[in-house]
């Protein structure tokens, strides 16, 4: 390294950084497969033991991460409002059963066999119960599917998986500090307490949270939105609630026009440090450990996709739809990617199993490239002989 | 005739109904405003086949043409003709406001100054109206005038 000041290389890295997420993600949109895996792929290159590996800036492309974990699920939380996901609940939550224990075993069984402990086996079960909302709304509107029949049952299935995150990752937060039972249970409890409370009290006041938030100018909407998002992530993660279900909780509560401008300032923010989220799990894990799990990854991308495609096919049968729409509703929940990360990388960030990383980057970079396959081609894949057989009955 | 309607969480809701002659429509209506209208296939119904993007003002088109009535075209040209004129259609409510009395119990013309200019009862139109006709619960009805007088009316008629 050049006798620079420190400042400029951290610039420098970031810049180089950025560049190669850009390539990338232009060669993702050429080949029309998501950003996300090759995100991943370039976080590997650069990492140790990786092709072109980085020095320093790791402090920064850190800081960076986690307030893209942050923007992540902020912009996951505006997505939606309390109303929409009290009604998901309600109407589905015999669906977000059926997907929870087809999508967590696999993950958990598989945990098991590899003799890890029981933090790294929830978290690995969490990695592979949780399908992609990124990648599967984009390829829903870009496929044109919005209007299809089973697409209410997809999306509903994806919002109680969301659900489910928010009371997940306080779970895991408490499991990962190691903390008592005693302590834990009280601290999941005021977790869980407190996601109950945010969405009551978005429900009932959503419209005066919004009202408080907004503001005349861009500017100044854009600032208090990350300021008071940055401020309750940190305060959750204080209180071992976890940063992002704090931002999650923030995104709920604000609806309306608030939140779709919010949404329009704060998505490219989110695009950049969500990259650095991607990527900076990609620093964290050596390529060379990767062919040794790539089996493993394979055969638990085999069981959870299975599983995912009995919860489409199931739910999207109790909507009424016909044969052809419930292989499709299963085909589009296949997809796996940045939450599964951010799941995966509280286990990695808390140094659980060293095996733990490269599994998870492994079973992400085979199912989101695999999931968003099955779901273009959803409409030239045979429906399988014994569900078209069971279906005419 | 029965308008199914469904939550898409994160997108917006999407109805969907079956003409007369058993084809299905379906029309998601997103966040924005913007209106998709939908097509299916007949060999998979679940399958959008084409779908068009309406945005608002396209949308008010799309109503004009296939409303068959060219009214409120014609009313949109008056309404650049004369600076000041106000127009507003005014639903009758189930009960109160003027429904099940005439156009003159209303004293609408002498006390507001606006003037009823039609009235459209399930589908079909009475153009001019007399202060004899008898109003019913649902009807729309057309009124002119001056800004406030057609805003009194408004209150007069809605109660």
């Amino acid at each position: 390294m050049i006798a620079a000041g420190a400042s400029g290389d951290v610039l420098l890295e970031l810049g180089v950084v950025l560049l190669v997420l850009a390539v990338v993600g232009r060669a993702a949109g050429r080949i029309g497969i998501p950003s996300v895996p090759l995100y991943l792929l370039a976080g590997l290159a650069m990492g140790e033991g990786g092709l072109v590996p980085l020095n320093a800036s790791d402090d920064f492309i850190r800081v960076g991460a986690d307030v893209g974990v942050v923007l992540l699920l902020l912009l996951l939380g505006l997505e939606y409002n309390a109303e929409e996901l009290r009604d998901g609940l309600k109407g589905n939550w015999k669906a977000g059963v059926v997907d929870f224990v087809t999508g967590a075993v696999p993950g958990a069984v598989a945990g098991l066999l590899l003799g890890w402990g029981a933090t790294a086996t929830v978290v690995l079960a969490g990695v592979t119960y949780i399908s992609s909302s990124g990648i599967i709304a984009k390829l829903l509107g870009d496929l044109d599917r919005i209007a299809n029949r089973e697409t209410p049952v997809v999306l509903s299935i994806l919002v109680i998986e969301d659900l489910a995150m928010a009371a997940f990752l306080p779970v895991l937060g408490v499991l990962l500090a190691g903390i008592g039972l005693v302590e834990g249970t009280l601290t999941v409890g005021a977790a869980l307490a407190a996601v109950v409370i945010a969405l009551a009290v978005s429900i009932r006041w959503g419209a005066h949270v919004s009202r408080a938030v907004a503001a005349r100018t861009q500017e100044v909407l854009l600032l208090t939105l990350l300021g008071l998002t940055l401020l309750v992530a940190g305060l959750a993660e204080r209180l071992q609630v976890s940063s992002a279900v704090g931002a999650f909780l923030i995104g709920v509560a604000i609806s309306g026009r608030v939140a779709e401008s919010g949404r329009e300032l704060l998505e490219p923010l989110r695009d950049v440090f969500g990259g650095l989220f991607f990527v900076f799990f990609g620093l964290q894990i050596d390529p060379a450990t990767l062919p040794p799990v790539l089996l493993a990854a394979v055969a638990l991308g085999v069981a959870s996709t299975i599983g995912k495609l009995m919860t489409g096919w199931w739910a999207a049968g109790r909507a009424g739809v016909g044969p052809r729409g419930r292989w499709r509703a299963g085909l589009s929940l296949v997809a796996r990617g940045e939450f599964s990360i951010v799941i995966g990388g509280l286990g990695v960030a808390a140094g659980l199993n060293a095996d733990l990383g490269s599994l998870t980057a492994a079973y992400v970079l085979v199912m989101a490239v695999v999931g968003s396959l099955l779901m273009r081609f959803a409409d030239d894949l045979p429906l399988p002989p014994f569900l078209a057989r069971r279906s005419t009955r | 005739m029965e308008v199914f309607e469904t939550r898409l969480p994160g997108v917006g809701v999407r109805y969907e109904f079956h003409t007369e002659s058993g084809e299905p429509i379906g029309v998601v209506v997103r966040r924005d405003g913007v209106r998709e209208v939908a097509l299916f296939d007949a060999d998979d119904p679940d399958r959008c086949k084409a779908s068009v993007s309406v945005g608002p003002a396209d949308a008010a088109v799309l109503v004009d043409l296939l409303g068959g009535s060219k009214l409120t075209e014609r009313l949109a040209d008056l309404r650049q003709e004369v600076e000041g004129l106000a127009i507003e259609w005014i639903t009758l409510p189930a009960v109160g406001g003027l429904a099940g009395r005439t156009i003159g119990d209303g004293r609408i013309r002498t006390d507001t100054g606006a003037s009823v200019v039609a009235v459209v009862r399930g589908g079909t139109s009475h153009p001019g109206p007399g202060p004899e006709f008898r109003l019913e619960a649902g009807d729309k009805v057309l009124v002119m005038g001056s800004d406030d007088a057609v805003e009194l009316a408004g209150a007069r008629l809605a109660g």
